[in-house]
Parts: C-alpha cells; sequence; structure tokens
C-alpha cells in the first residue's frame, strides 16, 4: 500500500521525518520502503487491518504507548431491514450488508485536491467523485464499499453464490466475465451486478448522469473471496483487503463516515440506511500466562506491563487473577486467536530488538550416521579438474525423451514458466551438452564439468527424485604448449579417471560391466557396478543425442551417489613381501574377437602361483600379424611373501598362464 | 659342486633395469648377500673332497670378484641417477584445468559447518511433495492468502493428492518432527521452486532452514544462534536487527537484516518460534516442547558474500563466470 508521506504524517499528527516514520513501522512489523514522496507499506497477508489509514494510526499510537484515537466524524444513521431493498443475504460468505440509498444528488463536486492527490499516489485512478469518496473511505478505514447506480437496479439485493453454471458478467472497464459458481455475487433482479468483493457490473455503475446511489458497505468472509479475483484476472483494491480480511464491525461506521464526507461534496434529498445480517459477533477472548510467555520470550515483564503494552493495542484485560489474564480481542484483530499470537504482540511492542541474547546451545550428541558418497565423490572430482556446474530443472518433451534411458514417466507441470518446457529433467545431459556448447563458443577447448541434482519421474500415482552426479569431458586440440606433449582424451582416459576417482572417494569394491548402448553414451560405455548394484555409468557421448549441441567427441557419466552402500570399511591389513618381485614379460597372439576382459579373467580364475599381478603393456596389429589377430604384450609380477622366487618357479608359473590362455582363448605365443 | 655359468650375465642384465638405489641394493643382496647362491656355495665347500674343494674355491672366488666388480661399478651409475642438466624450471607447466565446486555449494557447505559442531542433524527432503507437507502441516490453510505468497509449480497427477515443486525446505521439518525423536535440531538444505523469474528472483533456488525443538526454548535462544551464525558467517561483528514478520508456520515470526557494506539494512533471513499447530500436527507434545526455526536463501547469502549482482549468473554454465570461484 503506497501512502503520501505529507498525507500520513497529517493523519497521525506527528511531525516525525519520512524516514524516521518508514523506520518506526518497520520496526513493528511493517516494512516500508521510501518511493520520493511515498511511503510503500509492505504489509503482511495476516495484518489486512492495517490496510487502512486508521489502521496504520493504531499501530502508530501503541507504538508510543498513547492512548486510542479520536474517531472520525460521521453522520449518524440507523439502520432498517427491509426485504423489499436487501431480501437474501447468504451467510456462508457473507457477515452482514448495508446499503445507503441516497437520493437527488446534485451539485456534486471534486474531492479536494488533497483528498485526489492521496488516491493518485496510492495508485487509484479517479474515477467519479462519488466513487472515488468510497475509495477514499477504504483507504481511511480499511472497508472497502462499492457505489451503484441506483436507478440501474431492480431491488431487492440478493447476497449469494450464482444458481446456473453458465452466466457472464460485463464488469467495470468492459471486459466480459464468466462468472464462477464460487463467487458470491450481488445479484437484482434482472442478474448479476457485482462479483462480491471483487468488482462491480459496467451496467449498474456510476456515471454523469447518475442522480441517485446505492452505497454498499458488506463483510465478506475472506475464505470465500480468496483466490476468486485471480480467477477472473483481476487484482483490485476491494479483492486485496477482503481476502485478507476487514474488520467486521465496521461496515455501518464506513457508511456513515461516507454521508459525512458526501455533505463536504455534493447536496442530496434523501439518505436511507438498510441493513441485513447483522448479528452481533461474539467477542472473542484469549487468555495469556505470564509465566508461560516469560519463559516463551526469555524475558521478564510483569502483569502490569503486559497489560500496559496490550492495551495499547486495544485488548482490554477483564481478569484480576494477574498470573492468567484473559483478554478481549477487538474485532478488526481478526489475526489474534491463540495464546501465541499474543505473545507476538507483546514481544513486537517491546522490541525484538531489545529481546536479551542466549548463546548458542547445542543439539543431543547422536549416534553418527552412514556417510553418503556424495561428499567425498564431489571432492574428487573437483580435485581431478572438473568444475560444478547447476542449471534449472525444467526441459522440453524432446530433451526429456531423448535422454530417457528407464523409459521413465516424466513429471510434468500444470504450470511451467516456460511453454516448451513444461517437464522437469530426467537427466542432468541436457544442461551439460549446453553448458558445453556455450563455453566452445566462449572459446574453450578444455572443460571438465560435472553437476549434482535430483532427477525426477513420475511412478504410478506418485512422483520419485533420483540424485544424479553426471559429468562431461570435452577435451579437443591440444592447447598451445612449449613442449610438444600432445594431451588428447579418449575413452581409455575415461576409464582411468573413473576408476582414479571411484576409489580416491573410496568407493570399494565395484566393476565394470560391458554394455551394449546406456544413453546418451554410444555403444563404447560401461556400466558401474557395486556388487549387484549398479551405481553409474560412462563412455563416449552419443552426438545425435546432443541436439547439435556437441559437435566433436565429448564423453561423460552418471554416478548415482545415494545407491553407493559407502561404508567406507577398512579391509584387514595384508603383510607386505619383503621378497624381491620379478616382472616377466608374454608375448602372445590372439584372435580379436577375444576382449581383453576374457584375458583377464582366464588369468585370475587360473590360479597362477606366485603371480602378484598383470598388465597390459603393449599391442601391437598390422606387418607379421595375421588379419584378425592382435599380439599383446603381457607383464606378469611375481612376488612371495616367505622366500625370494627362484627362476625355475618363475618359469613354471609363466608356462601355467600360457596354457590357461592357449586353452582357454587359444593364444599363442609371438616368436 | 655345479655353479651356473649364467651368474654374471643374468646380473649385468638386471642391473639394467635398476632405476634406484634401494632396487640396487636389494639385488646386490641377492647375488652377494648372506643368503645368496655365491655365499651358500662357500659355505657348502667343507662338505666337498679336498681337490673339487680347492677347485670350486677358485670358481668361486674369482665368479665372487667378477660380481663384486660388477656391482662396484654400476653402483656409480646408479648414484648418478638423478643428476641431470639443469631444466629451465621457469618454463610453463603442462596444460592443466581447475576443479571447483560451485558458489551455491561452497555456500551451502559454510552454512552447514557452522550448525554441524552443534549437533544439527541435516535431512535434504524430496523437492516434489505433497500440499499437506508444503503447505497444510505449516499451517497454511486451504485459501490462505500466503499460498498466494508462493506462486507455487503444481504438477499434473491423478493422485488424490496435489503434488507441487516444495516452495521451502520446511517440508522437511514437517517429515523430520514426524519420524525424529525430541528434541531435535536440524537443518534442511535443498532446492525450492516458484513461480517466478526475473533479475531478483529464479523459479528455483536453494534454501537452507533450520529447526529446533527442545525444552525451555526462548525467542533470545533464537536471536543468539541466529547473531552469532551470522557473525561467523561474515567474519565480523555485526549489526543485526530482527522486525517483525509473518509466516504461517512461526508465531511470532521476525525477519532479520544485516548493515551490510554501506548499503544500508538488508533483508538476510526469516525465522520465529514454531508455531503450536505445527508442533501438535507432528504430534510434539507442546507442553513440553517449543522450537524455534530460520530459514535463509543462499543465493542471496552468495551475492552479499562474492558481490555477485545478477542471480542468473550463479546458473549460466558460464566458465568465466566461475573460474573466479577457485576451490
Amino acid at each position: 500500500m503506497k501512502v503520501q508521506y505529507s498525507y500520513l504524517k497529517n493523519f497521525l499528527k506527528t511531525n516525525l521525518s519520512q524516514l524516521k516514520l518508514a523506520d518506526i513501522f518497520t520496526q513493528v512489523g511493517f516494512e516500508c520502503e521510501i518511493e520520493g514522496s511515498l511511503i510503500e507499506f509492505d504489509i503482511t497477508p495476516n495484518r489486512g487491518d492495517a490496510l487502512s489509514l486508521r489502521g496504520l494510526e493504531r499501530e502508530f499510537l501503541a507504538y508510543q504507548s498513547k492512548k486510542s484515537f479520536k474517531n472520525l466524524k460521521i453522520f449518524s444513521l440507523d439502520s432498517q431491514k427491509n426485504k423489499s431493498i436487501i431480501n437474501k443475504v447468504d451467510d456462508a460468505g457473507c457477515g452482514n450488508y448495508h446499503l445507503l440509498l441516497i437520493k437527488d444528488l446534485r451539485k456534486i463536486k471534486q474531492l479536494d485536491s488533497k483528498k485526489r492527490n492521496f488516491l493518485i499516489n496510492a495508485g487509484v485512478p479517479l474515477i467519479h467523485p462519488l466513487v472515488d469518496l468510497g475509495n477514499y473511505v477504504m483507504f481511511e478505514m480499511g472497508a472497502p464499499m462499492h457505489v451503484f447506480d441506483l436507478e440501474k437496479l431492480s431491488l431487492p439485493i440478493n447476497v449469494v453464490f450464482p444458481s446456473s453454471n453458465k452466466t457472464s458478467l460485463r464488469v467495470i472497464g468492459g471486459d466480459i466475465k464468466d462468472i464462477q459458481p464460487s463467487s458470491l455475487t450481488i445479484q437484482d433482479q434482472s442478474g448479476i451486478q457485482a462479483i462480491a468483493g471483487i468488482i462491480g457490473a459496467e451496467e449498474s455503475s456510476v456515471s454523469k448522469e447518475t442522480k441517485n446511489i446505492a452505497v454498499e458497505a458488506a463483510f465478506f468472509k475472506p475464505n470465500k473471496i480468496v483466490n476468486q479475483a485471480r480467477k477472473y484476472g483481476l487484482a483490485t483494491d476491494a479483492s486485496h483487503r477482503f481476502e485478507r480480511g476487514v474488520d467486521p464491525e465496521i461496515q455501518k461506521l464506513a457508511i456513515e463516515r461516507y454521508l459525512f464526507l458526501l455533505n463536504e461534496i455534493a447536496e442530496y434529498d434523501s439518505s436511507e440506511l438498510y441493513a441485513a445480517q447483522t448479528k452481533a459477533n461474539k467477542k472473542k477472548k484469549v487468555k495469556l500466562n505470564i509465566e508461560r510467555f516469560n519463559k516463551f520470550s526469555g524475558i521478564n515483564l510483569k502483569p502490569n506491563q503486559v497489560i500496559k503494552i496490550l492495551k495499547s493495542l486495544g485488548f482490554n484485560s477483564t481478569s484480576k487473577d494477574t498470573s492468567n489474564l484473559l483478554f478481549d480481542i477487538p474485532s478488526h484483530r481478526f489475526d489474534i486467536s491463540l495464546e501465541e499470537d499474543l505473545y507476538e504482540e507483546l514481544l513486537r511492542c517491546y522490541g525484538y530488538d531489545n529481546i536479551p541474547i542466549s548463546k548458542p546451545k547445542p543439539g543431543p550428541i547422536l549416534a553418527s550416521k552412514p556417510k553418503t558418497a556424495l561428499a567425498d565423490l564431489r571432492a574428487a572430482f573437483v580435485y581431478s579438474g572438473f568444475k560444478e556446474l547447476m542449471h534449472m530443472p525444467f526441459v522440453s518433451n524432446k530433451s526429456f525423451e531423448s535422454l530417457n534411458s528407464n523409459s521413465w514417466t516424466p513429471a510434468q507441470l500444470k504450470n511451467p514458466i516456460n511453454e516448451h518446457e513444461p517437464l522437469l529433467r530426467g537427466s542432468l545431459f541436457k544442461s551439460l551438452f549446453s553448458a558445453v556448447n556455450i563455453n566452445v563458443k566462449k572459446g574453450y577447448i578444455a572443460i571438465k564439468a560435472f553437476e549434482v541434482g535430483n532427477v525426477f519421474f513420475k511412478s504410478k500415482s506418485s512422483f520419485k527424485q533420483e540424485l544424479h552426479l553426471s559429468g562431461i569431458i570435452y577435451h579437443h586440440e591440444t592447447p598451445t604448449s612449449w613442449s610438444n606433449r600432445k594431451f588428447s582424451y579418449d575413452f581409455y582416459s575415461l576409464k582411468a579417471e573413473m576408476l582414479n576417482l571411484l576409489k580416491t572417494a573410496g568407493v570399494q569394491e565395484f566393476h565394470f560391466k560391458q554394455t551394449s548402448s546406456c544413453t546418451p553414451f554410444n555403444k563404447n560405455a560401461l556400466e558401474i557396478f557395486e556388487g549387484k548394484t549398479k551405481i553409474g555409468v560412462f563412455g563416449e557421448v552419443d552426438l545425435t543425442l546432443t541436439e547439435k549441441l556437441i559437435k566433436k567427441p565429448a564423453f561423460g557419466f552418471e554416478i548415482y551417489p545415494e545407491k553407493i552402500s559407502f561404508l567406507a570399511k577398512q579391509n584387514k591389513m595384508k603383510s607386505t613381501s619383503k621378497f624381491p618381485l620379478s616382472a616377466k614379460d608374454m608375448n602372445i597372439i590372439v584372435n580379436k574377437s577375444h576382449t581383453y576382459s576374457e584375458i583377464e579373467n582366464t588369468l585370475t580364475k587360473g590360479k597362477i602361483r606366485h603371480l602378484s599381478s598383470f598388465n597390459l603393456v603393449n599391442t601391437y596389429e598390422g606387418k607379421d600379424i595375421e588379419a584378425g589377430f592382435i599380439s599383446m604384450t603381457l607383464r606378469f609380477i611375481f612376488q612371495s611373501n616367505t622366500k625370494s622366487l627362484t627362476d625355475s618357479e618363475i618359469n613354471d608359473s609363466m608356462k601355467k598362464a600360457f596354457q590357461l590362455l592357449e586353452r582357454g582363448l587359444k593364444a599363442k605365443i609371438r616368436s | 659342486m655345479q655353479i651356473p655359468q649364467d651368474l654374471i650375465e643374468t646380473a649385468t642384465l638386471k642391473l639394467k633395469s635398476v632405476q634406484s638405489e634401494a632396487e640396487f641394493f636389494q639385488l646386490r643382496s641377492q647375488y652377494l648377500g648372506k643368503k645368496s647362491f655365491i655365499i651358500s656355495a662357500f659355505s657348502k665347500l667343507r662338505d666337498l673332497d679336498p681337490q673339487s674343494k680347492a677347485s670350486a674355491a677358485k670358481e668361486l672366488n674369482i665368479l665372487k670378484s667378477k660380481l663384486t666388480k660388477l656391482f662396484e661399478d654400476s653402483l656409480a651409475s646408479i648414484e648418478s641417477i638423478g643428476e641431470h642438466d639443469q631444466l629451465d624450471v621457469t618454463l610453463p607447466a603442462d596444460p592443466y584445468l581447475i576443479g571447483s565446486e560451485h558458489p551455491i555449494t561452497k555456500i551451502s557447505q559454510k552454512v552447514i559447518d557452522y550448525f554441524i559442531p552443534l549437533n544439527y542433524q541435516i535431512f535434504s527432503g524430496n523437492e516434489i511433495e505433497t500440499d499437506f507437507y508444503n503447505f497444510e502441516a505449516l499451517n497454511f490453510p486451504e485459501n490462505h492468502p500466503a499460498r498466494q505468497m508462493h506462486d507455487t509449480f503444481y504438477l499434473n497427477s491423478n493422485s488424490k493428492s496435489e503434488y507441487l515443486l516444495r516452495t521451502h525446505t520446511s517440508n522437511t521439518q514437517i517429515h523430520s518432527m514426524l519420524k525424529e525423536d525430541m528434541p531435535l535440531y536440524m537443518l534442511s538444505p535443498g532446492r525450492v521452486y516458484r513461480c517466478d523469474s526475473d533479475t531478483t528472483h529464479l523459479p528455483m533456488f536453494t534454501q537452507i532452514e533450520g529447526l529446533v525443538v527442545d525444552e525451555d526454548v526462548t525467542f533470545g535462544d533464537l536471536k543468539g544462534i541466529i547473531i552469532d551464525f551470522l557473525e561467523n558467517f561474515f567474519n565480523e561483528k555485526m549489526e543485526v536487527r530482527f522486525r517483525p514478520s509473518y509466516f504461517p508456520f512461526t508465531e511470532p515470526s521476525a525477519e532479520v537484516d544485516i548493515k551490510f557494506g554501506n548499503q544500508g539494512w538488508l533483508e538476510i533471513l526469516g525465522c520465529g518460534m514454531v508455531h503450536p499447530n505445527v508442533l501438535k500436527g507432528c504430534n510434539v507434545d507442546t507442553k513440553k516442547y517449543r522450537g524455534f526455526a530460520f530459514g535463509m536463501g543462499i543465493e542471496r547469502l552468495a551475492m552479499l558474500y562474492y558481490g555477485v549482482s545478477d542471480i542468473r549468473d550463479f546458473y549460466s554454465s558460464n566458465l568465466d563466470f566461475l573460474n573466479q570461484f577457485p576451490s
């Protein structure tokens, strides 16, 4: 709510500067911003009562510990009940309904310039003096009003929910709105004349020719108004107030104030006030236990202090028991219903900043929970030169489908920000591809990046999220270097990197499994297993899935940190050998149809004596090697824990190794 | 006695592949140590008849002196390993990449690091949540105007429950209060979503919320931990202001402002005493326990901490931007 400082100052009868005034209101809970000659109040949704000059005045006086304010001048009227004026009021939506009928208006003048400026600065356009006056009273007292042209109404009025589903209404401004069945409406004998608490009909609105008016002031219940204006694409000053709540007992007073001010700008013949549903509301009472309050707040207030503070806000205590006080809650404080609500009022006035500070207290010591793999994996990737990226999770249908390796049903938003990206990601790769594209365009030639985030999918009638750690490596033209060494990155670099990272991060006992293809990788990919659980996959990116964002080979990985059982267990230490190790090489020729893992398995399962490890040190194809065959140099390392090995022991083991390869894979020794 | 003829040959060969002094001495002990063939052969001489003994002894002595000489000679060359020509060590290094955590990860971790020694447990929770955990259990009744403050992303679902992207990490507090024993000291970091996008708002951002439920918790405790945290975080004495505000799940509620640089008061986090309806809804005995909660936006903290002016930079993948946050 925007309020002109000069007007507010006069209303509050204060000389405080604009800055000071804004500061005071901020301190009591109404955040203010200064905009030129205006103060903009950010009133929290629970304090609809403060959306008026009177509401602000109450807070200001309480802050200064001054007694309640003087009443505004009014023109008193008695109200009457008359079914031929107000016939039916649905009490589910309306607490009271007042209609002031004024006839034979003439010599209508503009509001005075101060009030006009006040309205303009508050963002309320001037429409017609009779309407402007209603708006002014709303800003002054907090009670929204509506002014009908009486001649265009066919009384009596009914305040009801629409009975037929298909009704439309031309509202003030000319737009046609389809009336929602959940909207409370003001109807006359010809149909709907207003959507309660939101906007009136164009047809019955005030015009230059208007001579007779019906001024409405009503209490529409917040739960029937909230979200309604939105359904019509509207947000009016009235709906803003009604959905937050207005004082349910102020309507008659507002009408009387309207009439008083009307006398300043027009002449008229008669005024009659009609009202319905005016049953007095039950007075709310809330109790407050002083001892509990002091324990809750950490301060120590005496009963008389509590009574004084709350009285300044309009809460009067009638009880004699000083430890358990009972307070009457004024009608405008519909937000107060619990003891804790009063605590807030007390602390607000006492000043949050005056509450003494306690030293931070620790919680109880708990048994430590198993560590998750994420923190260590993240650290390992960072130390390996990867940049962590973060992205929004919204993707297009096309991106989701092209990267959908698990045939997931996507999680779809009802109200996406961008209609082209209505889904939540099922993979982190789309963003990683974009990241490469953006940075390649900027001139980067070597990029290693990863992202940690949830991916989402629909599962039966609910949704699932899964944590992924995905990365991409795009490593091309050798960066200019004075040394002529080449830095190229291929599948085997990636494999080494994955081994290094997983082991450094402490992931134990994992193995790789060949996979025909695993989105978004081509057939050069390996799955990572820990026991029988797949904990990830890595490989060469299938460039056809990158939506042309990447044009040269790239590599990537996807790890599922939550699936890694991260026990970080310490294996029993093995004693290390004190005896020398011997290395022996063997050149074999095998058919290329055999993979290296077959050689590995054959040798590992063969239980070769004294074999401590073996490794592939060279491969060769071409001259002297038959087509379809490959020559491999295997290096065997032998070592015993109990003795130095003799040549003959080593030779026996080498012989055994060759026999295994010969029998299993028809390997030959390359001479 | 049979004396192997290729002893010198194999020793020569093996010496060629020696890379370090350690390897050298290991090899020497293999050929000339107590358990070596030569030395054990000498001790076996006494079993031979005098003639064979003399010729074997002679042969062994020649072999031993040849081996000794061989090892002495190669020790010299071993010792020269490591002696190289002086390089121009000032030439540039081979190309390398510097990894780093995302600034949002760093700031989140910095926040978490303050609370871990105070025994706060960490729970991350679900980003897709039901209306119940995101609003209802947090004392946002249906149609409550506060639900409009959060313009919420809703999901298409055929379930009775309304599913949405959580608008705060407070949903995790509800799950934790229902599951964990009291007293509870917890922190819930994670991503949250609002249907909102401009230069100062993103549809997704990161939040960390804290919750304490314990006996005798006071508003003064809440103030104490917030001020201490902020001073630790910014590593300086801070001017901190608490002012009344409104959140449906706390009563009283406060916004916390800090004086930062010469920018005047800046809103930095929201907090309050947990609303009794929230505690009751989570089956917490409100006669025994009270609670306080606080929540902060990590992007906002990061913007202040690093002096970033456009929140969108964090999610731009721009390496020029990210390179400014070394690990």
